[in-house]
């Protein structure tokens, strides 16, 4: 399930700011508590397909450490896809929720 | 020159997964190879144990590499696709405007050369109607899929028929291209014009073999690519 949304949770890790993919790793789990079990290197295909899509924008950067450091921001195209993407997940969300929140009228049906 | 150790065996291993697409495979590495460190690193040492733990957590390189070549492979072959509609394009428009000129200099093939001409322009016609049916089938297909998670069967399969598409465009186009050529090149070293009357059917032959060259090169670079990933990744 996790990974149908991956492109989703790296858009969203990235909206705070431009990040490097192990920074943006480090926020999916801070703003998800540690729920996500991923493999990390899942992440960095996701960044090239994303940016690929024209959804980020990249750089190289000089790390402190003197290593080369790609560092990914979102663009335009990939600020409005995730807002979309979230009214699309609220709404869904929300029918689940619902949906749970009433287990009454999952049982009544068949008595009648 | 990079530090001996786990690190470095699995960044080798990883660019040799890449290695069906060098800059990706150059790229990767780098970006890979930066995480690694950092990720080794914030266990307070850069061990091999911490080096191996980093590992872990980041997977394994032939699955990081089958990813990136669904996506990378996908790209190739899509360029490939809109190569051949813009060589189709082009091609037309050669044709066109060299059929316009003839018209304009009064330039009429000559009696004995008349039967050729015939016959190598119907080929002409025949093999670029084809190649731009086929061309524009295998780049609406190739357009039309979505990048697949990673380098598996169904994925293969996709590649395989944009590439037949692109490979059954191709080799009419070159037949259409190669029937233009002769007929071009008949017509000036029979009638032997002055430059200036054959320098615009000249150059829209140039035009036309460039584009050629250029879709079978990048046609070439895909097919090599697939067929590598395929090798490096399959099983």
């Amino acid at each position: 399930m996790l990974k149908g949304h991956l492109d989703m949770i790296v858009l969203a890790a990235l909206s705070s700011g431009p990040a490097h993919g192990y920074a943006v790793i480090q926020e999916i789990q801070r703003r998800s508590g540690g729920a996500f079990e991923l493999p990390e290197g899942t992440i960095y295909p996701a960044l090239h397909r994303l940016e690929q899509a024209g959804l980020l924008s990249s750089r190289w950067t000089t790390a402190e450490s003197g290593r080369q450091r790609r560092v990914y921001a979102l663009t335009k195209r990939g600020t409005r896809a995730l807002s979309d993407q979230r009214a699309v997940w609220r709404r869904f969300a929300d029918a689940i929720g619902d949906l749970l929140g009433q287990p009454g009228h999952a049982t009544a049906r068949p008595g009648r | 020159m990079p530090q001996p150790g786990p690190v470095a065996d699995y960044l080798g291993r990883l660019e040799r997964e890449l290695s069906f697409d060098l800059p990706l495979a150059h790229r990767v590495r780098q970006e890979v190879e930066d995480h690694l460190w950092q990720a080794a690193a914030e266990t307070g040492d850069s061990s091999f144990e911490a080096q191996r733990h980093a590992i872990r957590n980041f997977g394994d390189a032939r699955e990081i590499a089958s990813q990136y070549a669904a996506l990378s492979l996908l790209r190739q072959a899509r360029r490939s696709g809109a190569i051949i509609v813009l060589a189709s394009g082009a091609l037309y428009l050669a044709m066109k405007g060299r059929i316009a000129w003839y018209g304009l200099m009064q330039w009429v093939l000559s009696d004995h050369l008349q039967p050729v001409g015939k016959i190598v322009l119907a080929v002409d016609r025949s093999a670029y109607i084809l190649a731009f049916l086929l061309g524009a089938a295998g780049w609406a297909y190739i357009s039309s899929r979505r990048v697949a998670p990673r380098f598996d069967a169904g994925c293969r399969a996709q590649l395989r028929r944009g590439l037949l598409l692109a490979i059954a465009a191709t080799c009419p186009m070159l037949v259409s291209v190669m029937a233009d050529t002769v007929v071009t090149a008949l017509r000036i070293l029979e009638e032997r014009p002055p430059v200036s009357i054959f320098l615009i059917p000249l150059l829209s032959i140039v035009v036309e073999v460039a584009f050629a060259a250029v879709l079978v090169t990048a046609l070439g670079k895909a097919l090599r690519s697939t067929l590598r990933a395929s090798s490096l990744l399959s099983g």
